[in-house]
């Protein structure tokens, strides 16, 4: 019976073919590792704060005098409230960490060079969108927290001379944070912002599939040296199919990924909520340590540190250019970087920079 | 492109002096924009009182009050000189001006009206007591100070009732009488506020909770003041029953996060189990 | 072949147990709440407070008093003060509400005269039907 309903489906959808074709024939590196699944990990992470997202949606109301009572109620009163929200901030963060540790992984083994420098450009734009999300998310739950970490993150915008103030005012809706700015993140967070991530990961995805994994630079069956100069798929020559190995590697990662979530939520609850995220914003008192989020510590401090803000601001901004632009400055053919030490180090400076940056504007 | 590092470090060049060139008269307005109260965070600005207590100038009892002042519950609750004293708290060469409600220190039998500004109820039964009629009368009787002291007030706890503040005027029994008779309740109120502070380090907002007990406790000291052990003894009924409520709530609520520990705790075992099943599902492909 | 088929078999009950558990907080969370009985409103004889005079309620949870100001109406303020929660005096001379712990001091309308208070008193819904005032 089950065999005739298949086939059924089969003539009228010819999907059991595609399905062969996607993932059986699809070739997988057989030395990929674990860090290959980083990007699948963002992936499953995105869904899980869309679905978390929209049962948050049935209760929460957008208006500066109900917000923090509705996410209390959320947490107290509706069943298994407390559940969805803390899944939402645990792995808003955890998504965060995921994606970064997919940059530095794809990085260090030099998958951005040609042909997939509009994968990575794709990617970072991903990053930027994702980091948009927690902006304009946190601002949300309309708590001492919310208030003043978001006056601080959209002053930052005046810094520039002629349009400082025209943005930071569009980004407010005013001078200063009221209840015109939640609606207005509320709708960026819940409307703007999703499409525009599908978009993007739509054709991100597309891209991987279409040039295919790359084989790390470490082993020995290195790819094709031959140079770039028409479309092929990329051809692995020891290697293994996509379904079920690695589907298999993937869902292992992926329910690690859930287990650590879980964790965080049973032993360490408050660890992305300090109290000032636990009291409703006040618009006449600044809290003493107001701090953004962790992930936007590293250019807080920077700014703190740089005497000139203009100078603080545009250095930050040319980094980024250059991290999404990266693959087309860096054109050498060499993906094995530890063959290219004055990069790794270049690159390992930087990175500790960022911790110790993160690590400085959470103590001081 | 040859040297991609030159290029980057051309282009910053290029944007930077673009930037300083334009910036000029902007750094000022810019700083002050910027730089305003929300990023460079102010605590409130200190009464105009304290540059002068502070300084050489003073009489060392009198330079020796902000320091305190800022060992008290007052301070830690933003009340400050000119909230009990009057007079302008910015303006320091008004902060001593009668034309702003200056009043300097109070005399001895003025202090009860003095801190009666704000706590009024304390101030009636404080009157109608055995220590506030015989205040009125011999003008030697206790008064606020007597037992609170006046610039380090500390939160009000049972041990202000002590030998050596009580044996100023009379025999130490009859105040041993009345911290027996508060100690229950008082004890009572010390449970229920440690349970609502744990509460508090969870992630819990409670608000309506910490409000009740104030009012519990701010009800119970208030009582106090009347100095009548028969009064406390009839009512301590009355304040169990409403902390025993409380209690209860809390109960309940500690209930409720250990439900939602071991709730997310079985999520994270499945999915650790799963994990690990998957594991081993996918070495036996490995062949 | 013969730990594989074990191997499927436990992935099948752990997934649907995981499966399982995040289903059913899904289905309570969706589920409509139970409708509020009506008993939640209160109702007092409009002639138990004569004009200028307030009469202390217990609504639910809260303690709230019910002022008759003379020529505006009746107000029914919560009494629990927005400083720390304690109780509001209605003083009739002043025609105020005064908190006797740190001396906050509102109009009848509940708005903030003076004193430590941040907020105002929340107003509890009232209305007037015949013979009797309905809160809630």
């Amino acid at each position: 019976m089950w065999e005739k309903i298949k086939k059924g489906i089969e003539v009228r959808t010819g999907l059991g073919e595609l399905i062969k074709k996607k993932q059986h024939e699809y070739q997988v590196p057989k030395d990929t590792n674990i860090f290959y699944t980083l990007g699948i990990i963002a992936l499953v992470a995105y869904m899980i704060q869309a679905v978390t997202g929209y049962f948050l949606l049935i209760y929460y109301i957008p208006h500066s005098d109900h917000a923090f009572r509705s996410i209390q109620d959320i947490m107290n009163t509706v069943p298994f409230g407390w559940l969805i929200r803390m899944v939402h901030i645990v792995v808003s963060s955890l998504m965060v960490i995921i994606i970064l540790l997919h940059l530095i992984s794809l990085f260090i083994m030099g998958s951005y060079k040609k042909p997939r420098e509009l994968t990575w450009l794709a990617g970072g734009c991903l990053l930027l969108v994702v980091l948009m999300f927690c902006l304009s998310g946190y601002l949300l739950p309309w708590s001492q927290r919310s208030y003043w970490a978001t006056t601080i993150a959209t002053n930052m915008p005046t810094a520039f001379p002629v349009i400082g103030d025209f943005i930071a005012k569009g980004l407010r809706g005013g001078d200063y944070i009221s209840g015109i700015t939640l609606t207005r993140f509320f709708a960026i967070h819940v409307a703007f912002l999703p499409p525009l991530f599908l978009l993007l990961i739509g054709l991100h995805v597309f891209l991987v599939t279409r040039i295919g994994l790359s084989t790390p630079a470490f082993s020995k069956s290195a790819e094709d040296e031959k140079p770039w100069t028409e479309y092929r798929p990329v051809s692995h020559t020891n290697s293994y199919p996509f379904y079920p190995h690695f589907v298999l590697k993937e869902a292992f990662m992926i329910t690690a990924f859930l287990a650590v979530t879980f964790f965080l939520i049973s032993f360490m609850p408050t660890l992305f909520i300090p109290e000032a995220a636990n009291t409703p914003a006040d618009p006449f008192k600044t809290p003493a340590h107001i701090k953004p989020e962790w992930y936007f510590l590293a250019p807080y401090q920077m700014l703190k540190l740089i005497p000139n803000k203009f100078f603080g601001i545009t250095l930050q901004l040319i980094l980024v250019v250059i991290l999404l632009l990266w693959p087309f400055f860096d054109t050498k053919k060499e993906r094995n970087i530890l063959k290219r030490p004055v990069l790794l180090s270049v690159f390992l400076l930087l990175l500790a920079m960022w911790i110790i940056l993160t690590v400085w504007g959470r103590i001081s | 492109m040859r040297y991609p590092i030159f290029l980057a470090g051309l282009i910053i060049l290029i944007i930077l002096a673009l930037a300083f060139s334009t910036m000029a008269g902007f750094r000022e307005v810019f700083e002050k924009e910027f730089l305003s109260k929300p990023w460079e965070v102010q605590l409130s600005e200190e009464s105009a009182c304290i540059g002068c207590h502070t300084s050489d100038i003073m009489r060392s009892e009198f330079q020796e009050i902000p320091q305190e002042w800022r060992k008290s519950w007052h301070y830690q609750n933003n009340v400050s000189c000119h909230d009990c004293h009057g007079g302008d708290r910015e303006d320091a060469t008004m902060s001593m001006s009668h034309q702003r409600g200056f009043v300097g220190t109070p005399k001895y039998t003025e202090v009860p009206d003095f801190c009666g500004k704000c706590h009024i109820g304390i101030l009636k039964n404080y009157l109608k007591s055995g220590h506030g009629m015989a205040a009125a009368t011999s003008k030697k009787g206790p008064n606020c100070v007597t037992c609170h002291g006046s610039h380090n007030i500390q939160k009000a706890n049972i041990d202000i009732i002590n030998e050596r503040l009580c044996t100023q005027c009379h025999s130490y029994e009859r105040a041993k009488i009345m911290k027996q008779a508060l100690f229950v309740t008082e004890n009572q109120i010390k449970d229920v506020d440690k349970g609502l502070v744990y509460l508090q380090s969870k992630g819990l907002y409670i608000e309506n909770e910490k409000k009740e007990l104030f009012r519990t406790q701010a009800e119970f000291h208030t009582l106090f003041h009347a100095i009548d052990v028969q009064l406390v003894q009839d009512s301590t009924d009355e304040f169990t029953k409403r902390l025993n409520i409380l209690e209860g709530e809390i109960k309940d609520t500690f209930d409720e996060i250990d439900f939602r520990q071991n709730f997310s705790a079985f999520l994270m075992l499945v999915f650790a189990g799963l994990g690990i099943t998957i594991f081993l599902y996918s070495k036996t492909y490995m062949d | 072949m013969k730990r594989r088929s074990f191997l499927s078999l436990s992935l099948a009950i752990l997934g649907s147990t995981a499966l399982a558990t995040l289903v059913y907080p899904l289905v309570r969370f969706l589920a409509p709440p139970e409708a509020k009985t009506l008993a939640d409103k209160l109702s007092i004889k409009k002639d138990d407070i004569l004009p200028g005079e307030a009469k202390k309620i217990q609504f639910g949870n809260t303690p709230a008093i019910v002022i008759n100001i003379y020529g505006k109406g009746y107000i029914a303020l919560s009494q629990v003060c927005t400083h720390l929660g304690c109780l509001v005096e209605y003083d009739k001379e002043k025609k105020q509400l005064v908190c006797p712990c740190h001396a906050g001091v509102f109009n009848l309308e509940g708005h903030v005269v003076s004193g430590p208070p941040p907020k105002p008193l929340p107003t509890l819904p009232l209305k007037v039907e015949g013979e009797h005032i309905i809160i809630g």
